[in-house]
């Protein structure tokens, strides 16, 4: 079992000043996962990378990575894409890529056989001879995947991997990701994207003010919040929502209406008083409450806590 | 440390292969002896074509000995002054005629030589449309005195050759005693001293400079990021600061070795032609030594101190505000120049070429100057050498912070909490 784990985060915690970043932070994260690291802006995510990168140092507590102690060389182990994008912009795209597998450890020969062949997977072959700052959003992103991934780190940590990224694309680098997880590379998924994060991990944690709030296995959470929440397409008055005492929130989203019963409310009545008061119903179905719900909840709980 | 060479090597070859590399390389040496070129010429001389003048000898005794003295060659070999033609007792209105013919560009200048001049009692005119040309002048003046002055003894009775040779001036020549023996001094060393140390003030700013802006590259553009997931925060500045040094010392390897070819070549045309001497600024080996000594220790001062500012800002106007207190350092031991220049010995020099900010540039100048006794060079070395590494620690510290932190410029007390952090 201990063998299993890519990266064990064990009582971290990290202060500037007098602003406590993360607080007795714990995760485990499975070998050969997906691992959704959420939370609100500023809740420490970056910072709990960062110790994961060995960029900082915990002020208490201890990070394992593949079963053992963070140490120089296993920066040569990871691999990171940066939610801000940094490349060196007046350098051409196949040096600057050299030069950060360099950086990852591997030598000149072997460097510039990977790097061609990502740039050729990455239909960015035609661009290796072009300064990075001709290159357009999306394709330097691609680049930067690359150098996140040209290594092959056991573990990789992407941060808003899909941003500026056409569907096209996205689909590319998504169906990359799910190639390196079937290869046995352990992926740190951040982002606030809650439904590529569902389609996505298989665990998550969720911390909120440098503390975690949730996590867990991303099935098992959902279960444990029980299929509380009705998917309802219809015609007609929406009055029939309107009763406090069944209907904890409402979420329009145009077409498709989500709403979330209280604890113990029976989703019949609901029905019901759609039906009495006319209501043409298309769709009515009982589901497991949307990942982004449970952030929101969860977050605005204990903010007001 | 194999990561350490990369980083070095990235910043050093990207950097030489700039246009603005080639460009300052090229255009500095190109400046340099264009000024003094043109200095050289200016100063020499200054009238490129012979002047067409007439002289107005009112008295008639005057006019063939000033003539005489009018001898001047110009350049292309043709003489200065062309004597259109002699007026001995000039009828009244003639000085008018003159005037009319300088106006109508028959003449260049007329030359007015007043009867009562032997007496002393009158000067001599010189009538021109451009009497800024402080050359003519002044040779008009010598051969008007000249002849003057022959007359005045002509008519006391002395013989003139004989007046020349008694009142002959003696030469003082300067010789600058050292330890290798003596040396004529004829302002080289002056000029080598000055030459040296302007040389390492604009080399310390524009590579310090260059390594500031090379940290706040990668801070701007986020490279930094992914650079301190990949290896340790001092060998990214260490890397940085010395590839910025290298890209220096090759300048300076390019510049000495051209104009080491530029002083054999011209010494050797200058034997052929028979020109006379060439001009060359003999640089010692210690001299050059120093230079290169003194330029790299105070080159890793100021570029540590520069990656310091570069790494706690986020912006070009708050770099240009948060440069100003080093690079005034740099400016102070410009400005303390005179000091040394007066008396490189005395102990306001000796103790403001130990301050290490100064030392770089001081020092140089007092080595070049007069060479001060070793243990002096040896105590400034010293105390440069410490505080140049605890600098590059300092700024190690603050860069290893600093380069992840972006908004506001810290405060001193921010500053000194931010070396504090583990």
């Amino acid at each position: 079992m201990e063998k299993d784990t890519a990266v064990n985060v064990t009582g971290v915690t990290k202060r500037f000043d007098e602003v406590l970043a993360v607080n007795n932070l714990s995760l485990r994260i499975n070998a050969g996962s997906v691992f959704g690291l959420l939370g609100p802006n500023g809740a420490g995510k970056t910072t709990t990378l960062r110790m994961i990168l060995r960029i900082m140092v915990p002020d208490e507590g201890s990070i394992e990575m593949l079963g053992r102690p963070l140490t120089e060389s296993s920066q040569d182990r990871i691999g990171y894409l940066p939610e801000e994008r940094g490349l060196y912009t007046r350098m051409k795209v196949r040096e600057v890529l050299l030069f950060l597998a360099g950086l990852k450890g591997l030598d000149d020969h072997e460097a510039g056989r990977r790097v061609d062949e990502w740039l050729e997977r990455l239909e960015l072959n035609q661009w290796a001879a072009s300064k990075v700052i001709d290159l357009s959003k999306g394709m330097q992103q691609k680049v930067q995947f690359i150098a996140a991934v040209v290594h092959r780190p056991p573990v990789l940590i992407l941060d808003e991997p899909f941003t500026a990224l056409d569907p096209v694309n996205a689909g590319i680098i998504k169906d990359i990701m799910l190639d390196l997880r079937q290869k046995g590379t352990t992926i740190i998924l951040s982002t606030h994207r809650m439904e590529q994060v569902e389609m996505m991990c298989d665990s998550i944690c969720l911390i909120n003010k440098g503390e975690s709030v949730l996590d867990g296995e991303l099935a098992a959470i959902k279960r444990s919040y029980g299929k509380n929440t009705v998917r309802l397409e219809y015609e007609g008055d929406a009055g029939f929502l309107d009763q406090p005492e069944l209907v904890a929130a409402v979420n329009h989203f145009g077409a498709v209406t989500e709403v979330r019963l209280r604890p113990n409310a029976d989703a019949q009545e609901l029905l019901k008083a759609a039906v009495v008061r006319g209501v043409r119903i298309n769709r009515f179905e009982l589901v497991e409450p949307p990942l982004n719900d449970i952030f929101i909840q969860k977050v605005a709980g204990v903010a007001h806590a | 440390m194999h990561k350490f060479w990369l980083v070095m090597k990235r910043e050093y070859v990207t950097r030489v292969r700039t246009k603005g590399f080639i460009f300052s390389t090229i255009i500095v040496p190109v400046l340099t002896v264009g000024i003094l070129v043109l200095q050289i010429v200016t100063a020499t001389r200054q009238a490129g074509r012979t002047l067409n003048i007439a002289v107005l000898d009112e008295d008639g005794s005057l006019a063939d000995s000033v003539i005489k003295g009018l001898d001047g060659k110009l350049n292309n070999g043709q003489p200065e002054f062309h004597i259109v033609q002699t007026l001995e007792r000039p009828p009244a209105g003639t000085e008018e005629n003159l005037r009319t013919q300088v106006l109508n560009g028959q003449l260049d200048a007329f030359l007015v030589l007043p009867a009562k001049i032997t007496g002393g009692k009158d000067s001599a005119e010189y009538h021109t449309r451009n009497p800024g040309e402080v050359t003519i002048s002044s040779e008009l003046s010598h051969a008007v005195s000249d002849a003057v002055i022959a007359q005045r003894l002509h008519a006391r009775g002395v013989d003139v050759r004989d007046v020349a040779q008694v009142v002959e001036e003696v030469d003082l020549k300067v010789i600058k005693v050292g330890t290798h023996g003596e040396t004529e001094e004829k302002g080289q060393t002056i000029v080598i001293g000055i030459v040296v140390a302007m040389l390492l003030y604009t080399t310390l700013i524009i590579y310090g400079v260059a390594t500031m802006r090379a940290v706040m590259e990668e801070k701007t553009t986020r490279v930094i990021e992914i650079l301190v997931a990949s290896t340790r925060p001092f060998y990214l500045l260490a890397g940085k600061i010395l590839g910025v040094a290298a890209v220096g010392l090759t300048q300076y390897a390019i510049w000495v070795t051209v104009g080491a070819l530029v002083t054999v070549y011209g010494a050797a045309m200058a034997s052929i032609v028979h020109a006379g001497a060439f001009p060359a600024l003999h640089l010692s080996g210690l001299m050059l030594g120093s230079t290169l000594i003194f330029f790299f220790a105070g080159y890793l001062l100021y570029a540590s101190l520069y990656a310091a500012v570069g790494a706690m800002v986020s912006s070009d106007q708050e770099a240009q505000q948060a440069q100003m207190p080093v690079t005034m350092l740099v400016v102070a031991a410009v400005v303390l120049f005179n000091i040394i220049l007066r008396d490189p010995n005395s102990p306001t020099s000796v103790a403001l070429s130990m301050v290490p900010f100064f030392a770089p540039i001081l020092m140089l100048l007092r080595i070049a100057l007069q060479t001060p006794p070793l243990w002096q060079i040896a105590l400034c070395l010293a105390i440069l050498g410490l505080t140049t590494a605890g600098l590059v620690l300092l700024a190690a510290r603050i860069y290893r912070v600093g380069i992840l932190m972006y908004g506001k410029r810290p405060s001193l007390a921010e500053l000194a909490k931010w070396v504090k952090y583990t």
